[in-house]
């Protein structure tokens, strides 16, 4: 099935309903929801009405009594039998075939990207097989909490190629990415909702998501077609601190307070500097923008820090992937 | 012998009173008590999650303390520190608010507080079956629950693992974990009594004449809604003493070995599984989430029946639902666990029983829509709450459409959205049965009726509220804001929808504030509201037949029923309703 | 005394031909069987996910459970609770003909039996939580005693399981109390029991993990004990009721004979099914 490639120019940043979509599945989940929503929304509004209708109509007047025999009819009866027919045709028709291609054909290994993703309280770990393709060994007992977070055993020549990155994951765009999700400890849930990915990671066990995302989605089209989100130097500088600036601003004497990159910043201190300093400028609003748009976040309670496990997702076309990887040193695990 | 002239002394008349509606004043008041205080936790968590990281309201700071809260500085200038609820602190009320409110006070106030005040009544019984039994469960419920708050008081604060306790997790949580599972074992074995009791009252204390098909619709809730509970909360029990065992006998039920917790290595046994725990826990947890809007939906269906002066329409496909309601409940379980890696043979399973439990929901709520046509509404408080409840529990079950499909739950798991999905059932939906059923036999049991008015201010300001709170949070589900996050604005996708959250935190002030002339009505009313006689309401069912408040043992003499119980309006009557007891 | 009197409470409803309180019973029993169920379904998904080498305990040869556990001892006690049974069922027709001594003595002889089978599990209990299992990470070989190895399969290869099964015979610590090592006496290999008792010195940094034969040891060994755990629990509770009846039950019998039979009626049922969820629990877990 031919699927629409979403342009770049379409990414309209996060809001009050559905994050953008940015992957090829993706579409599908989205219309399954919308569909589901009308229906329910038909429901609701003739259940409504007659609600209202009787509401109103049958309120107690002086004088006349109620109906005590039934209301005959067979509407409702067809209206159950329809319910019925139309939540077959939801379940057989849109989740069951969406649902079964999420889980049942894995694109085949030469066709794939492979990464392992390793959920830990509270950071993600990820895990790239290198050039031979072939994920090294791992054991609890070469983990170190710095340079190696997921124990590659430095014994194992498939693991020398090896690629660890601790909260940041890169990705091609218009490739399938098979990730091998697992956890060392608690149970987390590997979740990117831009890309419509979510699966539990569950320790003991390693399963499998697979997802392509659509080619114009790369970081760099990203942030270049970003709409603004726009905050006034009145705003709390706690819900800015993950945005930079889409231009700069200059006070009075034409001194830059706020460069365009450049974030509100991550403390109280110099966040709210900041904002007094704008405002001092007379300026009222400022432009912004997420600072990196994609996340993966954890979708599973898993301790105090449950809400701050995320790690930043990088998604490049051939070109920046092959300079990316070029540019990672496999983590030299030294003998001492 | 007489009944008088055995006068019993104050502690056996009204606290270890064997009196089924003693008991169910005590677990009412203990429930609404627990309700208050489950909204407390929660009023907490909302301001924090419109303020995050912000100072709290001193009335708060100064009730709470380690280690729930922690301290930010807030004048960086003087350094001047506030008190924030910390993340632990954040989960512990969490976890706290979903069991206090599930397993202390709604569970509690429907089934134990109404079903055992209003059922043996409906069934012309004098008491229950095994009134000694029942007193011992209400004995077990209160310990049990205050076990349960007991866990604030450790190191390491309360339960902070979500109500729903997952391994490994829950293994490695602090020592209010512990006790939690010993709360839970005795709330479990209080329930297991009640049930017991509840299903032999109905089947063999009903009054002659009495026959199945002309019980209450409400007693036909409380019957599915005993046997939901006498059979589901065993594997919740095992569960509990397997999670027990991990935790303090350092055995691997649910723990696959290997776990590495902040960099040293667990050295257990292994072998065992996390999904273990989630089957025996969803098991239960299930067909109780029916075992909360069951006796809401024959509250309902009374309050409806009598304000409309006419029967309800379709009460035999009431009944039929309902039992249908409470055997698909054992088998839809595993729709909570979607996302765990489930293959499509298991999940095609669940979804489609998941998509035919909706069928007897949907007959259900028709029924008491279509009960409207032809009637003669009366818009008493219990009505109003009866009747916004229809709508109410529309939207939370519709919504239950979309996250018992696994495509779409993909997208849904874990997020607000299922957070505004089961509180629209459990909020506007059971609490407003609660209410109705309140100021429906408040005259009943205590011979007075509640002021009107207070009643009207009180369901106005409670519906503006409660929607105002729970709408938006379909849309920052779909936003993508995730469940049980401390502070949603570290991610972009719900630092976005920040707004949504401020108006629920203000509606959630607002609809604590509409409390208030219900409180101040119902304890006003205790004493010195206007006197009622027999049948207030002019009501059909059993109860009307008997005084205001019914003395121990019920019926001055025994009824004979030669009637349904909704013969409202029958032509040819004189009045416009026929009380079921003929005699 | 309660001026309410409830019906049905000594005579059988029509419908269900029951008193109320039989009814009770069975609904509660009802409740038992899922409880009950739900631990054998515990111990079915453990048994099946279990890696090879692990159950009953680390080192098994097969899955049997009669490799670590004592069948005699086990049929002893089925032999104790089916006479109990019987003996239960007595006390409630001598009591129905209208017999209270010997209705009495009869239940005592239940408690007695039931008494016997909690002896029994005393010592069987003992035996597991003074036996221990050490597992090394790799080949142990010292004062001539070597670890017996076990190889499984598993997705990621063969893996290589060192391991002791004994006695711990002392426990060498320091000046400050932490554990440096354990003097070991390992098992007599199979079929040389009669072979002389070895002894060796283990240190604490050659071992991957010490453990008791308790519920700590392997997945089966909690599941054992749990289970029987609970059941024993039943067993007690049951027997708490069967003293109670026999201290206090003159009383009810000279007011109402036949509500105090119901009792005694409604205790065996309940006896019944602790000896039911033996007879599952004997086979499955040492026989199967």
């Amino acid at each position: 099935m031919e699927l629409l490639l979403a342009q770049a120019a379409d990414f309209k940043p996060y809001g009050n309903w559905m994050p953008p979509d940015l992957s090829v599945h993706g579409e599908k989940i989205d219309q399954l929801i919308n569909i589901t929503h009308y229906f329910m929304g038909v429901l609701f509004v003739a259940w409504g009405i007659f609600f209202a209708y009787c509401v109103v109509r049958f309120r107690a007047k002086s004088g006349g009594s109620a109906q005590y025999h039934p209301v005959k009819g067979k509407a409702s009866k067809y209206a159950e039998v329809g319910i019925a027919i139309f939540e077959a045709v939801l379940l057989l028709g849109f989740s069951m075939p969406v649902w079964g291609e999420y889980k049942n054909n894995p694109p085949a290994k030469s066709d794939r990207i492979e990464v392992r993703a390793i959920g830990e309280q509270f950071q993600w770990n990820f895990h790239y097989p290198g050039k031979d393709g072939i994920f090294g060994r791992t054991s609890a007992k070469f983990i170190d909490a710095v340079s190696n977070t997921i124990g590659l055993d430095p014994n194992d020549e498939n693991g020398k190629d090896d690629i660890q990155t601790i909260g940041e994951l890169h990705l091609p765009v218009d490739k399938w990415i098979y990730v091998r999700i697992t956890s060392k400890d608690v149970i987390h849930s590997f979740a990117i909702p831009t890309m419509r990915v979510k699966q539990d990671a569950i320790p003991g066990m390693e399963v499998p998501v697979w997802f392509k995302i659509k080619p114009a989605a790369t970081t760099e089209n990203l942030i270049k077609s970003m709409r603004e989100d726009f905050a006034t130097a009145k705003s709390d500088w706690y819900r800015l601190r993950h945005h930079v600036a889409t231009k700069s601003y200059q006070d009075k004497s034409g001194q830059t307070i706020l460069a365009e990159g450049e974030g509100i910043g991550f403390s109280r201190d110099l966040g709210e500097k900041k904002l007094v300093q704008l405002r001092k400028a007379g300026i009222e609003t400022i432009s912004m923008r997420p600072a990196n748009p994609l996340e993966v976040i954890c979708a599973q309670l898993c301790g105090n820090s449950h809400f701050k496990m995320k790690a930043q997702l990088f998604t490049y076309d051939d070109a920046g992937y092959e300079a990316w990887k070029k540019s990672t040193i496999p983590e030299v695990i030294e003998d001492f | 012998m007489s009944d008088t002239s055995h006068e019993l002394p104050f502690w056996k008349k009204y606290i270890f009173s064997v009196d089924h509606k003693v008991i169910g004043i005590q677990y009412t008041i203990t429930a609404l008590l627990f309700l208050a205080f489950g909204f407390f936790l929660m009023l907490v968590m909302r301001y924090q999650l419109a303020y995050p990281n912000q100072p709290l309201p001193g009335v708060f700071a100064s009730v709470l303390g380690e280690p729930v809260i922690g301290e930010v500085v807030v004048n960086e200038a003087t350094g001047e520190k506030g008190k924030v609820l910390t993340g632990d602190g954040y989960n512990a009320f969490g976890a706290m608010h979903g069991t206090i409110m599930v397993f202390l006070a709604i569970v509690p106030l429907a089934v134990g507080g109404f079903g055992n005040f209003v059922l043996p009544l409906q069934c012309g019984a004098p008491d229950m079956a095994f009134p000694r039994l029942n007193m011992a469960s209400y004995w077990m419920y209160l310990p049990g629950g205050i076990l349960m708050l007991f866990g604030f008081f450790v190191k390491g604060g309360a339960a902070n693992s979500g109500w729903t306790s997952y391994p490994p997790l829950s293994t490695i949580a602090t020592t209010g974990q512990t006790i939690w599972l010993l709360g839970m074992v005795v709330l479990i074995t209080s329930s297991l009594l009640g049930s017991v009791n509840f299903i032999v009252t109905v089947v063999q204390l009903r009054v002659k004449g009495l026959s199945f098909f002309r019980l209450p619709f409400f007693v036909w809730a409380q019957l599915v809604t005993a046997f939901l509970l006498l059979l589901a909360f065993p594997p919740l029990e095992a569960a509990g003493i397997l999670q027990l065992m991990d935790r303090v006998a350092d055995t691997s039920f649910f723990d696959p070995g290997g776990l590495i917790i902040s960099g040293v290595e667990r050295n257990t046994a292994g072998g065992g599984s996390p999904l273990l725990w989630q089957h025996l826990f969803w098991f239960l947890a299930h067909p109780e989430v029916y075992v909360l809007i069951l006796p809401g939906l024959g509250i309902i269906a009374e309050v409806i029946a009598n304000n409309t002066r006419k029967p309800l329409w379709g009460y035999k496909s009431l009944v039929y639902s309902a039992i249908f309601l409470g055997f698909m409940s054992f088998i839809v379980w595993a729709h909570h666990m979607f996302m765990t890696g489930m293959g499509t043979t298991l999940s095609t399973f669940f979804q489609a029983t998941t998509m035919i439990i909706s069928v007897p929901s949907v007959i259900i709520l028709t029924c008491l829509i279509i009960s409207l046509w032809g009637a003669k509404i009366r818009f008493t408080t219990p009505m109003l709450f009866a009747l916004s409840f229809l709508p109410m529990f529309a939207i939370g079950g519709l919504t239950g459409l979309p996250l018992g499909l696994t495509a779409a739950d993909i997208h849904l798991h874990d997020t607000y959205y299922v957070i505004g999905h089961f509180h629209y059932v459990v909020a506007p939906g059971t609490i407003f049965a609660m209410f109705a059923g309140v100021y429906y036999w408040f005259p009943k049991a205590s011979g007075r009726r509640m002021n009107e008015w207070l009643g009207r201010i009180h369901w106005f300001f409670s519906f503006i509220f409660i929607n105002a709170i729970f709408m938006p949070f379909f849309f920052m589900g779909m936003a993508g804001v995730l469940r049980r996050q401390f502070d949603q604005t570290e991610t972009l996708h719900g630092a976005a929808v920040q707004g949504l959250s401020v108006m629920a935190t203000w509606a959630a002030i607002g609809l604590a504030v509409a409390q208030l002339p219900f409180v101040i009505n119902f304890f006003w009313s205790m004493f010195a509201g206007e006197r009622v006689g027999q049948n207030p309401w002019n009501a059909t069912t059993l109860e009307w037949s008997a005084p205001s408040p019914p003395p121990h043992g019920n019926f001055d003499t025994v009824p004979v029923v030669a009637r349904g119980p909704y013969e409202y309006s029958v032509p040819g009557e004189k009045d416009d309703f026929s009380m079921q007891a003929t005699a | 005394m309660s001026a309410t009197v409830i019906p049905y409470d000594v005579k059988p409803h029509p419908l269900t031909g029951m008193y109320n309180g039989k009814f009770g019973i069975w609904l509660f029993l009802a409740s038992e069987i899922m409880l009950f169920g739900a631990l054998f379904s515990t111990y079915v998904l453990l048994r099946v996910g279990a890696p090879d080498g692990t159950w009953p305990i680390i080192g098994a040869e097969t899955t049997r459970g009669d490799q670590i556990l004592n069948v005699g001892l086990a049929a002893l006690n089925t032999a104790f609770l089916i006479t109990s049974s019987v003996t239960m069922v007595l006390a409630w027709a001598n009591l129905k003909m209208g017999d209270f001594k010997k209705g009495q003595t009869m239940l005592l002889v239940t408690v007695a039996l039931a008494g016997a089978f909690l002896v029994v599990k005393y010592f069987e209990y003992s035996s597991k939580l003074h036996h221990y299992a050490v597992t090394f990470d790799e080949h142990f070989e010292r004062d001539g005693v070597e670890s017996r190895t076990f190889k499984a399969s598993t997705d990621n290869g063969d893996r290589t399981i060192h391991y002791l099964w004994g006695h711990v015979e002392e426990t060498k610590k320091d000046s400050e109390g932490t554990i440096l090592g354990y003097v070991f006496a390992p098992d007599p290999e199979p079929g040389h029991e009669g072979a002389e008792h070895k002894k060796v010195e283990i240190q604490k940094s050659e071992i991957a993990r010490l453990t008791t034969w308790g519920p700590e040891g392997s997945s089966f060994l909690g599941c054992y004990f749990v289970i029987t755990g609970l059941h024993g629990l039943h067993i007690v509770g049951g027997i708490v009721v069967m003293l109670w009846f026999v201290l206090t039950g003159s009383k009810m019998w000279k007011s109402q004979p036949d509500k105090y039979a119901n009792r005694i009626e409604c205790t065996g049922l309940y006896w019944h099914f602790v000896d039911l969820v033996w007879i599952f629990l004997f086979p499955v877990l040492y026989l199967l």
